[in-house]
Protein backbone atom coordinates (compact mmCIF):
# COMPACT_ATOMS: atom_id res chain seq x y z
CA UNK A 1 0.00 0.00 0.00
CA UNK A 2 1.16 3.58 -0.81
CA UNK A 3 2.14 6.01 1.96
CA UNK A 4 -0.41 8.51 1.15
CA UNK A 5 -3.07 5.62 1.24
CA UNK A 6 -1.42 3.87 4.63
CA UNK A 7 -0.39 6.62 6.88
CA UNK A 8 -1.96 9.58 5.02
CA UNK A 9 -5.99 8.75 4.62
CA UNK A 10 -8.09 11.63 3.92
CA UNK A 11 -9.79 11.75 6.76
CA UNK A 12 -6.02 12.06 8.60
CA UNK A 13 -5.80 15.02 6.52
CA UNK A 14 -9.12 16.38 6.87
CA UNK A 15 -8.74 16.39 10.83
CA UNK A 16 -5.11 17.94 10.48
CA UNK A 17 -6.50 20.70 8.60
CA UNK A 18 -9.92 21.36 10.64
CA UNK A 19 -8.82 19.99 14.05
CA UNK A 20 -12.24 19.26 16.10
CA UNK A 21 -12.60 20.54 19.48
CA UNK A 22 -9.22 23.09 18.92
CA UNK A 23 -8.55 25.78 21.38
CA UNK A 24 -8.87 27.10 24.87
CA UNK A 25 -11.31 25.67 27.18
CA UNK A 26 -12.81 28.18 30.15
CA UNK A 27 -13.30 26.33 33.41
CA UNK A 28 -11.37 23.61 32.37
CA UNK A 29 -10.98 21.32 35.64
CA UNK A 30 -7.77 19.34 34.37
CA UNK A 31 -5.38 20.07 32.63
CA UNK A 32 -2.02 19.22 31.13
CA UNK A 33 0.60 19.26 28.88
CA UNK A 34 2.74 16.69 26.66
CA UNK A 35 6.05 17.32 24.68
CA UNK A 36 7.29 15.41 21.60
CA UNK A 37 11.43 15.83 22.76
CA UNK A 38 12.20 15.03 19.04
CA UNK A 39 10.95 18.33 17.64
CA UNK A 40 9.20 20.12 20.73
CA UNK A 41 5.99 19.35 19.46
CA UNK A 42 3.66 20.52 22.27
CA UNK A 43 -0.24 19.52 22.87
CA UNK A 44 -2.10 20.67 25.60
CA UNK A 45 -5.31 18.86 26.89
CA UNK A 46 -7.82 20.73 29.24
CA UNK A 47 -10.96 18.66 30.27
CA UNK A 48 -13.73 20.14 31.91
CA UNK A 49 -14.80 16.64 34.15
CA UNK A 50 -18.05 16.49 35.84
CA UNK A 51 -18.61 13.60 38.38
CA UNK A 52 -16.29 11.58 37.03
CA UNK A 53 -17.44 12.29 33.22
CA UNK A 54 -15.68 14.46 30.43
CA UNK A 55 -18.48 17.04 29.84
CA UNK A 56 -15.71 19.16 27.72
CA UNK A 57 -12.08 18.59 26.10
CA UNK A 58 -10.25 20.78 23.72
CA UNK A 59 -6.67 21.09 22.78
CA UNK A 60 -4.44 23.19 21.84
CA UNK A 61 -0.72 23.33 20.51
CA UNK A 62 1.15 22.87 17.39
CA UNK A 63 2.20 19.27 16.05
CA UNK A 64 2.57 17.53 12.81
CA UNK A 65 -0.40 16.06 11.06
CA UNK A 66 -0.17 12.51 12.80
CA UNK A 67 -0.71 14.46 15.80
CA UNK A 68 -3.25 16.65 15.44
CA UNK A 69 -5.32 14.42 13.67
CA UNK A 70 -4.84 11.66 16.65
CA UNK A 71 -5.40 14.22 19.41
CA UNK A 72 -8.43 16.15 17.05
CA UNK A 73 -9.65 12.32 17.01
CA UNK A 74 -9.25 11.50 20.51
CA UNK A 75 -11.36 14.50 21.79
CA UNK A 76 -14.49 13.80 19.84
CA UNK A 77 -14.19 9.64 20.93
CA UNK A 78 -13.49 11.00 24.38
CA UNK A 79 -16.09 13.81 24.72
CA UNK A 80 -19.02 13.04 26.73
CA UNK A 81 -17.63 9.27 28.16
CA UNK A 82 -17.11 8.54 32.07
CA UNK A 83 -13.23 8.75 32.58
CA UNK A 84 -12.54 5.06 33.33
CA UNK A 85 -14.10 4.50 29.42
CA UNK A 86 -11.20 7.14 28.01
CA UNK A 87 -8.74 5.53 30.60
CA UNK A 88 -9.82 2.25 28.68
CA UNK A 89 -10.22 3.22 24.78
CA UNK A 90 -6.28 5.37 25.54
CA UNK A 91 -4.98 1.81 26.06
CA UNK A 92 -6.19 0.37 23.32
CA UNK A 93 -5.19 2.55 21.24
CA UNK A 94 -1.32 3.18 22.37
CA UNK A 95 -1.65 -0.76 22.67
CA UNK A 96 -3.16 -1.03 19.03
CA UNK A 97 0.19 1.07 18.10
CA UNK A 98 2.67 -0.16 20.21
CA UNK A 99 1.62 -3.81 18.35
CA UNK A 100 0.30 -4.79 22.02
CA UNK A 101 -2.95 -5.21 20.94
CA UNK A 102 -5.68 -6.93 18.12
CA UNK A 103 -7.05 -3.15 16.77
CA UNK A 104 -10.52 -3.50 17.37
CA UNK A 105 -12.25 -1.36 14.62
CA UNK A 106 -16.11 -0.99 15.98
CA UNK A 107 -14.64 0.01 19.16
CA UNK A 108 -11.68 2.55 18.18
CA UNK A 109 -14.32 4.14 15.36
CA UNK A 110 -12.39 6.78 13.24
CA UNK A 111 -9.64 6.29 15.57
CA UNK A 112 -9.24 2.95 13.12
CA UNK A 113 -7.50 5.09 10.70
CA UNK A 114 -4.33 5.69 12.68
CA UNK A 115 -3.90 2.13 13.03
CA UNK A 116 -1.26 2.30 10.36
CA UNK A 117 1.11 4.32 12.36
CA UNK A 118 2.16 1.16 13.42
CA UNK A 119 4.10 0.45 11.14
CA UNK A 120 6.43 3.67 11.02
CA UNK A 121 7.84 3.44 14.68
CA UNK A 122 10.04 6.76 14.45
CA UNK A 123 6.18 8.18 14.27
CA UNK A 124 4.44 6.21 16.82
CA UNK A 125 5.31 9.20 19.46
CA UNK A 126 3.78 11.85 17.20
CA UNK A 127 0.16 9.53 17.06
CA UNK A 128 0.53 9.11 21.20
CA UNK A 129 1.60 12.92 22.06
CA UNK A 130 -2.53 14.24 22.72
CA UNK A 131 -2.97 10.85 24.16
CA UNK A 132 0.11 11.33 26.68
CA UNK A 133 -1.64 15.09 27.58
CA UNK A 134 -4.87 13.05 27.85
CA UNK A 135 -3.93 10.58 30.59
CA UNK A 136 -1.64 13.18 32.40
CA UNK A 137 -4.76 15.52 32.01
CA UNK A 138 -6.85 13.00 34.17
CA UNK A 139 -4.81 12.67 36.99
CA UNK A 140 -4.45 16.93 37.11
CA UNK A 141 -6.95 18.64 38.80
CA UNK A 142 -6.40 22.38 38.50
CA UNK A 143 -6.42 24.56 42.01
CA UNK A 144 -9.74 25.55 42.98
CA UNK A 145 -8.76 29.08 42.47
CA UNK A 146 -7.42 28.66 38.60
CA UNK A 147 -10.64 27.19 37.91
CA UNK A 148 -12.60 29.60 39.35
CA UNK A 149 -10.12 32.39 37.74
CA UNK A 150 -10.91 31.14 34.13
CA UNK A 151 -14.79 30.93 34.39
CA UNK A 152 -14.45 34.52 35.86
CA UNK A 153 -15.04 36.49 32.50
CA UNK B 1 11.93 34.52 -10.78
CA UNK B 2 15.49 33.95 -10.28
CA UNK B 3 17.67 31.76 -12.68
CA UNK B 4 18.65 28.62 -11.76
CA UNK B 5 22.14 28.53 -11.26
CA UNK B 6 25.02 27.33 -13.49
CA UNK B 7 25.29 23.60 -12.66
CA UNK B 8 29.15 23.05 -14.05
CA UNK B 9 30.24 19.65 -12.48
CA UNK B 10 32.72 20.04 -9.71
CA UNK B 11 35.60 17.83 -10.67
CA UNK B 12 35.00 15.45 -7.53
CA UNK B 13 32.48 14.29 -10.46
CA UNK B 14 35.16 13.39 -12.49
CA UNK B 15 35.69 9.85 -10.85
CA UNK B 16 31.58 10.03 -9.99
CA UNK B 17 30.87 6.28 -10.51
CA UNK B 18 34.24 5.00 -8.82
CA UNK B 19 34.00 7.02 -5.52
CA UNK B 20 29.93 5.97 -5.22
CA UNK B 21 31.01 2.34 -5.60
CA UNK B 22 33.38 3.29 -2.39
CA UNK B 23 30.34 3.23 -0.72
CA UNK B 24 28.15 0.31 -1.66
CA UNK B 25 26.03 1.12 1.16
CA UNK B 26 24.13 3.41 -0.65
CA UNK B 27 23.59 1.06 -4.02
CA UNK B 28 20.21 -0.47 -1.94
CA UNK B 29 16.85 0.49 -2.66
CA UNK B 30 14.65 1.32 0.42
CA UNK B 31 11.20 1.51 0.45
CA UNK B 32 11.03 -0.09 -3.20
CA UNK B 33 13.27 3.24 -4.63
CA UNK B 34 16.79 4.02 -4.70
CA UNK B 35 18.68 5.18 -1.23
CA UNK B 36 19.30 8.95 -1.88
CA UNK B 37 21.21 9.32 1.98
CA UNK B 38 21.05 12.95 2.67
CA UNK B 39 21.49 12.93 6.40
CA UNK B 40 25.22 13.07 6.31
CA UNK B 41 25.37 15.96 9.04
CA UNK B 42 24.19 12.99 11.17
CA UNK B 43 26.31 10.82 10.01
CA UNK B 44 28.41 10.03 6.98
CA UNK B 45 29.04 6.62 5.30
CA UNK B 46 32.34 4.74 5.47
CA UNK B 47 34.32 4.34 2.38
CA UNK B 48 35.63 1.12 1.45
CA UNK B 49 39.08 2.37 1.89
CA UNK B 50 38.00 3.10 5.39
CA UNK B 51 36.81 -0.13 6.28
CA UNK B 52 39.78 -2.04 4.73
CA UNK B 53 41.92 0.11 6.88
CA UNK B 54 40.04 -0.80 10.03
CA UNK B 55 40.05 -4.79 8.72
CA UNK B 56 43.42 -4.50 7.73
CA UNK B 57 44.15 -3.37 11.74
CA UNK B 58 41.90 -6.06 13.23
CA UNK B 59 43.19 -8.51 11.13
CA UNK B 60 47.13 -8.12 11.63
CA UNK B 61 47.53 -5.59 14.17
CA UNK B 62 45.03 -5.66 16.60
CA UNK B 63 46.52 -6.10 20.42
CA UNK B 64 46.37 -3.70 23.11
CA UNK B 65 49.02 -0.70 23.55
CA UNK B 66 50.94 1.23 25.16
CA UNK B 67 51.83 -2.05 27.74
CA UNK B 68 53.02 -4.80 25.93
CA UNK B 69 56.45 -5.40 24.85
CA UNK B 70 55.35 -8.06 22.52
CA UNK B 71 55.58 -7.29 18.60
CA UNK B 72 51.79 -7.14 17.82
CA UNK B 73 51.44 -4.55 20.84
CA UNK B 74 54.44 -2.38 19.43
CA UNK B 75 52.51 -2.79 15.79
CA UNK B 76 49.52 -1.63 17.75
CA UNK B 77 51.02 0.83 19.31
CA UNK B 78 52.45 2.41 15.84
CA UNK B 79 49.33 2.46 14.47
CA UNK B 80 47.48 4.45 17.32
CA UNK B 81 49.74 7.03 17.46
CA UNK B 82 50.78 7.36 13.62
CA UNK B 83 46.69 7.79 13.35
CA UNK B 84 47.47 10.45 15.94
CA UNK B 85 50.06 12.13 14.00
CA UNK B 86 48.03 12.10 10.86
CA UNK B 87 44.80 13.56 12.28
CA UNK B 88 46.90 16.19 14.16
CA UNK B 89 48.60 17.28 10.57
CA UNK B 90 44.50 17.22 8.94
CA UNK B 91 43.44 20.06 11.06
CA UNK B 92 46.39 21.48 10.44
CA UNK B 93 47.85 21.16 14.31
CA UNK B 94 51.08 22.86 14.90
CA UNK B 95 53.90 21.73 17.50
CA UNK B 96 52.46 23.47 20.17
CA UNK B 97 49.49 21.17 20.30
CA UNK B 98 48.07 17.75 21.15
CA UNK B 99 45.49 15.46 20.41
CA UNK B 100 43.33 13.32 22.33
CA UNK B 101 41.37 10.39 21.30
CA UNK B 102 37.46 10.53 22.31
CA UNK B 103 34.39 8.72 21.38
CA UNK B 104 33.31 12.03 19.84
CA UNK B 105 32.89 15.47 19.74
CA UNK B 106 29.96 15.34 22.75
CA UNK B 107 32.84 13.49 24.65
CA UNK B 108 35.83 15.83 23.48
CA UNK B 109 32.82 18.67 24.53
CA UNK B 110 32.52 17.33 27.89
CA UNK B 111 36.21 16.39 29.02
CA UNK B 112 37.00 20.63 28.19
CA UNK B 113 33.68 21.61 30.25
CA UNK B 114 34.21 19.39 32.95
CA UNK B 115 37.83 19.64 32.83
CA UNK B 116 37.94 23.57 33.52
CA UNK B 117 35.07 23.17 35.80
CA UNK B 118 35.94 20.90 38.34
CA UNK B 119 39.00 21.35 40.97
CA UNK B 120 41.15 18.43 42.14
CA UNK B 121 44.21 17.47 44.71
CA UNK B 122 43.99 20.72 45.75
CA UNK B 123 44.25 22.81 42.39
CA UNK B 124 41.31 25.09 41.53
CA UNK B 125 39.15 24.94 38.86
CA UNK B 126 40.24 27.31 35.97
CA UNK B 127 36.98 29.23 36.32
CA UNK B 128 34.67 30.00 39.63
CA UNK B 129 31.71 32.24 41.27
CA UNK B 130 32.25 35.47 39.02
CA UNK B 131 33.79 34.21 35.82
CA UNK B 132 31.60 34.62 32.78
CA UNK B 133 31.24 31.29 30.28
CA UNK B 134 29.75 32.85 26.69
CA UNK B 135 28.44 30.18 24.21
CA UNK B 136 26.87 31.00 21.27
CA UNK B 137 23.28 30.67 19.88
CA UNK B 138 23.94 28.53 16.84
CA UNK B 139 25.11 25.61 19.15
CA UNK B 140 24.13 21.86 19.10
CA UNK B 141 22.79 20.73 22.60
CA UNK B 142 26.55 19.47 22.83
CA UNK B 143 28.14 22.36 23.28
CA UNK B 144 25.86 24.44 25.36
CA UNK B 145 24.16 21.14 27.78
CA UNK B 146 27.94 20.78 29.42
CA UNK B 147 28.44 24.70 29.95
CA UNK B 148 25.32 25.02 31.79
CA UNK B 149 26.60 22.21 33.67
CA UNK B 150 30.18 23.57 33.94
CA UNK B 151 28.27 26.81 34.75
CA UNK B 152 26.32 25.62 38.00
CA UNK B 153 29.56 23.41 39.09
CA UNK B 154 31.60 26.54 38.84
CA UNK B 155 29.54 29.29 40.36
CA UNK B 156 29.94 30.89 36.98
CA UNK B 157 27.43 32.69 34.74
CA UNK B 158 26.69 31.73 31.27
CA UNK B 159 26.07 34.14 28.72
CA UNK B 160 24.54 33.70 25.07
CA UNK B 161 25.90 35.02 21.70
CA UNK B 162 22.86 35.70 20.44
CA UNK B 163 22.42 35.19 16.09
CA UNK B 164 20.44 38.11 14.36
CA UNK B 165 16.63 37.04 12.95
CA UNK B 166 19.03 35.20 9.61
CA UNK B 167 20.58 33.52 12.25
CA UNK B 168 24.19 34.91 11.77
CA UNK B 169 26.76 36.02 14.32
CA UNK B 170 28.06 39.01 14.29
CA UNK B 171 31.71 40.26 16.13
CA UNK B 172 30.47 43.86 17.34
CA UNK B 173 27.59 41.29 19.16
CA UNK B 174 30.35 39.78 21.04
CA UNK B 175 32.55 42.76 21.55
CA UNK B 176 29.36 43.93 23.70
CA UNK B 177 28.79 40.81 25.61
CA UNK B 178 33.06 40.07 26.59
CA UNK B 179 34.11 41.38 29.75
CA UNK B 180 37.39 40.75 31.55
CA UNK B 181 35.66 38.08 33.63
CA UNK B 182 34.81 35.92 30.57
CA UNK B 183 37.04 32.47 30.67
CA UNK B 184 35.88 30.73 28.26
CA UNK B 185 34.03 31.14 24.28
CA UNK B 186 32.62 28.06 22.94
CA UNK B 187 31.35 28.03 19.54
CA UNK B 188 30.48 26.38 16.03
CA UNK B 189 32.35 26.01 12.94
CA UNK B 190 29.14 25.23 11.41
CA UNK B 191 25.70 25.46 12.69
CA UNK B 192 23.78 21.70 12.23
CA UNK B 193 20.45 22.73 12.56
CA UNK B 194 20.87 25.86 10.18
CA UNK B 195 23.68 25.42 8.29
CA UNK B 196 24.93 28.29 8.89
CA UNK B 197 28.76 29.03 9.11
CA UNK B 198 29.88 32.03 11.22
CA UNK B 199 32.83 33.85 10.85
CA UNK B 200 34.62 31.62 13.79
CA UNK B 201 37.85 33.02 12.67
CA UNK B 202 37.54 36.53 13.89
CA UNK B 203 34.96 35.79 16.62
CA UNK B 204 37.34 33.40 18.12
CA UNK B 205 40.20 36.05 17.80
CA UNK B 206 38.31 38.67 19.65
CA UNK B 207 37.03 36.42 22.50
CA UNK B 208 41.32 35.15 22.57
CA UNK B 209 42.29 38.96 22.48
CA UNK B 210 40.17 39.37 25.87
CA UNK B 211 41.91 36.41 27.47
CA UNK B 212 39.46 33.68 27.35
CA UNK B 213 39.61 29.76 26.47
CA UNK B 214 38.33 29.68 22.64
CA UNK B 215 36.91 25.97 22.43
CA UNK B 216 35.13 25.22 18.68
CA UNK B 217 32.55 22.22 18.13
CA UNK B 218 34.59 21.51 14.07
CA UNK B 219 31.99 18.53 13.97
CA UNK B 220 30.18 20.29 10.71
CA UNK B 221 33.13 21.08 9.11
CA UNK B 222 36.00 18.50 9.49
CA UNK B 223 34.28 16.50 6.64
CA UNK B 224 34.88 19.19 3.67
CA UNK B 225 36.82 22.16 5.02
CA UNK B 226 40.48 22.37 5.63
CA UNK B 227 41.21 23.55 9.22
CA UNK B 228 44.03 25.59 10.20
CA UNK B 229 44.28 25.10 13.36
CA UNK B 230 47.64 26.74 13.92
CA UNK B 231 46.34 29.98 12.24
CA UNK B 232 43.14 29.85 14.73
CA UNK B 233 42.86 32.00 18.12
CA UNK B 234 41.50 28.00 19.06
CA UNK B 235 42.25 26.45 22.02
CA UNK B 236 40.35 23.54 21.79
CA UNK B 237 38.92 22.11 18.73
CA UNK B 238 36.09 19.07 18.98
CA UNK B 239 35.39 16.56 16.15
CA UNK B 240 33.81 13.57 15.41
CA UNK B 241 35.28 10.27 13.00
CA UNK B 242 31.45 9.46 12.00
CA UNK B 243 30.86 12.90 10.25
CA UNK B 244 33.87 12.44 7.91
CA UNK B 245 33.41 9.37 6.77
CA UNK B 246 35.00 7.40 9.66
CA UNK B 247 33.80 4.97 12.23
CA UNK B 248 31.15 5.70 14.89
CA UNK B 249 32.17 6.21 18.38
CA UNK B 250 35.16 7.89 17.38
CA UNK B 251 36.42 11.32 17.80
CA UNK B 252 39.30 13.84 19.06
CA UNK B 253 39.76 16.82 21.30
CA UNK B 254 42.50 18.89 19.94
CA UNK B 255 43.98 21.72 21.04
CA UNK B 256 46.79 23.59 22.85
CA UNK B 257 49.26 21.90 25.02
CA UNK B 258 48.93 24.81 27.54
CA UNK B 259 44.94 24.63 27.39
CA UNK B 260 44.96 20.76 27.29
CA UNK B 261 46.95 21.19 31.07
CA UNK B 262 44.51 23.09 32.88
CA UNK B 263 42.30 19.88 31.93
CA UNK B 264 41.63 18.48 35.29
CA UNK B 265 40.56 14.87 34.11
CA UNK B 266 37.99 13.15 34.50
CA UNK B 267 38.51 9.25 33.37
CA UNK B 268 40.68 7.72 36.22
CA UNK B 269 42.33 4.30 35.65
CA UNK B 270 44.72 2.86 33.59
CA UNK B 271 47.26 4.24 30.85
CA UNK B 272 46.31 7.73 32.09
CA UNK B 273 48.74 7.68 35.23
CA UNK B 274 52.59 7.79 35.80
CA UNK B 275 52.67 6.27 39.16
CA UNK B 276 50.02 4.68 41.79
CA UNK B 277 50.37 3.69 45.31
CA UNK B 278 47.22 2.70 47.55
CA UNK B 279 46.88 6.37 49.18
CA UNK B 280 47.39 8.56 45.39
CA UNK B 281 47.95 8.55 42.10
CA UNK B 282 50.82 11.12 39.66
CA UNK B 283 48.99 11.15 36.30
CA UNK B 284 51.13 10.67 33.37
CA UNK B 285 51.90 13.62 30.95
CA UNK B 286 49.31 14.33 27.92
CA UNK B 287 47.49 12.75 25.93
CA UNK B 288 47.81 9.67 27.91
CA UNK B 289 46.13 11.62 31.38
CA UNK B 290 43.31 12.26 29.03
CA UNK B 291 43.03 9.15 27.68
CA UNK B 292 42.24 6.50 30.77
CA UNK B 293 41.52 3.32 30.08
CA UNK B 294 42.21 1.17 26.86
CA UNK B 295 41.27 3.42 23.49
CA UNK B 296 39.54 2.28 20.72
CA UNK B 297 42.59 1.95 18.30
CA UNK B 298 40.51 0.43 15.51
CA UNK B 299 38.63 3.85 15.82
CA UNK B 300 41.59 5.59 15.84
CA UNK B 301 42.98 3.86 12.55
CA UNK B 302 39.69 4.21 10.63
CA UNK B 303 39.39 8.41 11.78
CA UNK B 304 43.19 8.53 10.18
CA UNK B 305 41.89 6.60 7.12
CA UNK B 306 39.07 9.05 6.78
CA UNK B 307 41.30 11.91 6.91
CA UNK B 308 43.01 10.65 4.27
CA UNK B 309 40.44 9.76 1.99
CA UNK B 310 39.26 13.33 2.37
CA UNK B 311 42.72 14.67 1.45
CA UNK B 312 42.75 12.03 -1.32
CA UNK B 313 39.52 14.22 -3.14
CA UNK B 314 41.15 17.40 -1.31
CA UNK B 315 39.04 19.91 0.77
CA UNK B 316 38.55 22.57 -2.13
CA UNK B 317 37.02 20.32 -4.34
CA UNK B 318 34.72 18.96 -1.41
CA UNK B 319 34.04 22.38 -0.72
CA UNK B 320 33.19 23.50 -4.38
CA UNK B 321 31.01 20.41 -5.14
CA UNK B 322 28.52 20.97 -1.52
CA UNK B 323 28.32 24.46 -2.81
CA UNK B 324 27.44 23.49 -5.78
CA UNK B 325 24.97 21.10 -4.67
CA UNK B 326 23.39 23.20 -2.02
CA UNK B 327 23.03 26.18 -4.31
CA UNK B 328 20.91 24.01 -6.33
CA UNK B 329 18.73 22.78 -3.76
CA UNK B 330 18.59 26.21 -2.05
CA UNK B 331 17.18 27.38 -5.13
CA UNK B 332 15.17 24.59 -5.94
CA UNK B 333 13.67 25.20 -2.62
CA UNK B 334 12.77 28.39 -2.98
CA UNK B 335 10.69 28.01 -6.41
CA UNK B 336 8.40 25.72 -3.84
CA UNK B 337 5.91 27.77 -2.52
CA UNK B 338 5.68 28.41 1.32
CA UNK B 339 9.34 27.00 1.49
CA UNK B 340 11.77 28.85 3.54
CA UNK B 341 15.25 28.20 3.74
CA UNK B 342 17.43 28.67 6.70
CA UNK B 343 21.06 30.62 6.25
CA UNK B 344 20.30 30.68 2.61
CA UNK B 345 23.45 32.82 1.49
CA UNK B 346 25.69 31.19 3.65
CA UNK B 347 29.24 30.06 2.81
CA UNK B 348 30.51 26.48 2.49
CA UNK B 349 27.94 24.62 4.24
CA UNK B 350 26.74 21.29 3.59
CA UNK B 351 23.77 21.63 5.02
CA UNK B 352 20.11 22.83 3.83
CA UNK B 353 17.52 23.53 6.68
CA UNK B 354 13.88 24.55 5.75
CA UNK B 355 10.94 24.94 7.14
CA UNK B 356 7.35 24.49 4.89
CA UNK B 357 4.14 26.61 5.57
CA UNK B 358 1.29 24.19 6.61
CA UNK B 359 3.50 20.89 6.45
CA UNK B 360 5.10 19.64 9.68
CA UNK B 361 8.78 18.15 9.12
CA UNK B 362 7.79 15.02 10.96
CA UNK B 363 5.46 14.18 7.69
CA UNK B 364 7.63 15.35 5.12
CA UNK B 365 10.47 13.33 6.46
CA UNK B 366 7.88 10.50 6.45
CA UNK B 367 7.04 11.21 2.88
CA UNK B 368 10.28 11.51 1.90
CA UNK B 369 11.47 8.42 3.35
CA UNK B 370 8.53 6.41 1.50
CA UNK B 371 10.43 7.39 -2.16
CA UNK B 372 13.88 6.32 -0.91
CA UNK B 373 15.03 9.94 0.13
CA UNK B 374 16.81 9.99 3.50
CA UNK B 375 16.87 13.49 5.29
CA UNK B 376 16.54 14.28 9.19
CA UNK B 377 13.65 16.34 10.92
CA UNK B 378 13.20 17.77 14.35
CA UNK B 379 15.01 20.57 16.05
CA UNK B 380 18.66 18.65 15.27
CA UNK B 381 19.44 19.14 19.46
CA UNK B 382 19.30 22.68 18.60
CA UNK B 383 15.81 23.42 20.04
CA UNK B 384 16.89 27.26 21.61
CA UNK B 385 18.28 28.08 18.54
CA UNK B 386 15.27 27.25 16.12
CA UNK B 387 12.84 28.40 19.46
CA UNK B 388 15.31 32.01 19.02
CA UNK B 389 14.66 32.01 15.29
CA UNK B 390 10.84 31.53 15.58
CA UNK B 391 11.12 28.88 12.98
CA UNK B 392 10.35 25.63 14.96
CA UNK B 393 11.53 22.21 13.83
CA UNK B 394 12.71 22.25 10.43
CA UNK B 395 13.46 19.28 7.55
CA UNK B 396 17.46 19.12 7.37
CA UNK B 397 19.08 17.73 3.91
CA UNK B 398 23.04 17.19 4.56
CA UNK B 399 25.28 16.78 1.63
CA UNK B 400 28.40 14.73 0.91
CA UNK B 401 30.78 14.00 -1.01
CA UNK B 402 28.76 11.01 -3.02
CA UNK B 403 25.78 13.05 -3.59
CA UNK B 404 24.40 14.09 -6.90
CA UNK B 405 22.75 16.63 -8.91
CA UNK B 406 20.12 14.40 -9.92
CA UNK B 407 19.55 13.28 -5.95
CA UNK B 408 18.72 16.88 -5.22
CA UNK B 409 16.45 16.93 -7.99
CA UNK B 410 14.88 13.91 -6.11
CA UNK B 411 15.03 15.71 -2.94
CA UNK B 412 12.70 18.86 -4.40
CA UNK B 413 9.88 16.57 -6.56
CA UNK B 414 9.98 14.66 -3.35
CA UNK B 415 9.35 18.10 -1.46
CA UNK B 416 7.02 18.88 -3.66
CA UNK B 417 4.90 16.05 -3.33
CA UNK B 418 4.76 15.62 0.18
CA UNK B 419 3.47 19.57 0.25
CA UNK B 420 0.95 18.14 -2.19
CA UNK B 421 -0.10 15.45 -0.06
CA UNK B 422 -0.09 17.16 2.96
CA UNK B 423 -1.49 20.96 1.99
Amino acid sequence: MSIDLDLYQDIVLEHKRSPRNFGALPGATHQADGTNPQCGDQISVALKIERDRIAEVRFQGQGCAICMASTSMMTEAIRGAQTTAARQLQAHFRGVLTGTEEADEAYLGKLISLAGVARYPSRIKCALLGWHALGHALQSPLPASTVSATVTP
Amino acid sequence: MNARPPLSEASVLAHHAALRAQFPILAQPINGQPLVYLDNAATTQMPLAVQGAMRQFETTQRANIHRGVHTLSQRATDAFEQARSSLKRFVGAGGEHELVFTSGTTDALNMVAQGLSQGQDGRAAAIGPGDEIIVSGLEHHANLVPWQQAAWRSGATLRILLPDAQGRLHEDALARLLTPRCRIFALTACSNASGERPPYEALLALAKKSGALTVLDAAQAVGHSAMQLDTLACDFMAFSAHKMYGPMGMGALVGRRAALERLTPFRFGGDMVQSVSFDRAVFAELPARLEGGSPNVGGAVGMAAAAAFIESIGQHTLEAHLAELRQHAVWGLRQIEGVTVLSAQTPTSAIVSFVVQGAHPHDIGTLLDAHGIAVRTGHHCAQPLLDHLGTGPTTRASLAVYNTHEEVEQLLTGVTHAIEVLR
